[in-house]
């Protein structure tokens, strides 16, 4: 019962370690695209904004969990 | 109920109130960089930025970002109870931390062509920066005391709301930065 347990810990380890992954990946890829955006054409604010707005909803749902404070007292991961 | 059961029950109890304390706090503190960054937009306009290095704006950028991934890979870790990584996660983000320190106050700081008083535009890059690097240097030295703890063995998978806070302010300084980033160094062309 206890190693069945383990494994389902390391599972979503695993899995929350993919989140995390895919978000800095998902990160990179749209500030490469603002420091392009912003070289060639710094006079497009909105788009810049709409990107900065993307990226910091990423981080706060799946960094900051927000998710987490909405679901409760138990919720984690 | 056991009493370990109840004494668990009441800690979640309690991380579910610190958890809502922690986010007014970051609430009331985004209004104050939200201040700041109205401000930017209202003396500046969309029009023109202080002249800061293109390069070192990316670097400290991508180093913020890439510590945020790795404050929650150490947090994500240690909520499954797996200290070595929470550990050495939270050694990386205390050094790329460090880094975007040294990054803006002893690089970007150094090489701006202008003063604080330069000037309103310049005036605004200080306070922004300034203002966002004292922030980081408390993530820093909260980062030092989370590892610190740490090494002792003071969290657990069922225990670690300090590392929870740690992790969740840390973030909420990379999301701000999110903001200042483009803010100063991409939107407008150089005016001073």
């Amino acid at each position: 019962m206890e190693g069945q347990n383990d494994v389902k810990m390391e599972e979503k380890k695993k899995e929350a370690f993919r989140v995390g992954f895919g978000v800095l990946i998902l990160l990179a890829v749209l500030t490469m695209g603002e420091f392009w955006l912003g070289s060639v054409a710094s006079a497009w604010w909105a788009p810049l904004i709409l990107i900065a707005i993307m990226k910091a909803f990423l981080v706060v749902r799946d960094y900051m969990h927000l998710p987490r404070l909405l679901a409760g007292e138990e919720a984690h991961e | 109920m056991t009493a370990h059961a109840s004494t668990l029950a009441e800690y979640q109890r309690k991380t579910a109130a610190n958890r809502l304390g922690l986010w007014l706090f970051i609430l009331s503190d985004a209004f104050v960089f939200g201040g700041l960054y109205v401000s930017r937009f209202y003396l500046l306009g969309t029009g023109s930025r202080p002249e800061v290095n293109q390069l070192v704006g990316l670097a400290v950028t991508s180093i913020l970002l890439l510590s945020s991934f790795f404050m929650n890979r150490a947090e994500s870790a240690m909520a499954h109870g797996d200290r070595k990584t929470f550990l050495n996660g939270t050694l990386i983000t205390l050094i790329l931390g460090s880094l975007f320190l040294i990054g803006v106050v002893g690089v970007e700081w150094q090489i701006a062509p202008f003063g604080p008083g330069d000037g309103v535009a310049a005036s605004l890059f200080y306070a922004m920066t300034g203002f966002h690097a004292f922030h980081v240097l408390s993530g820093v030295i909260f980062l030092a005391v989370v590892y610190s703890n740490g090494r002792r063995g003071r969290y657990s998978a069922e225990r670690h709301w300090a590392v929870e806070a740690c992790a969740v302010y840390w973030h909420f300084v990379d999301v701000v930065w999110i903001f200042f980033y483009p803010a100063l160094y991409l939107i407008g062309s150089a005016a001073i």
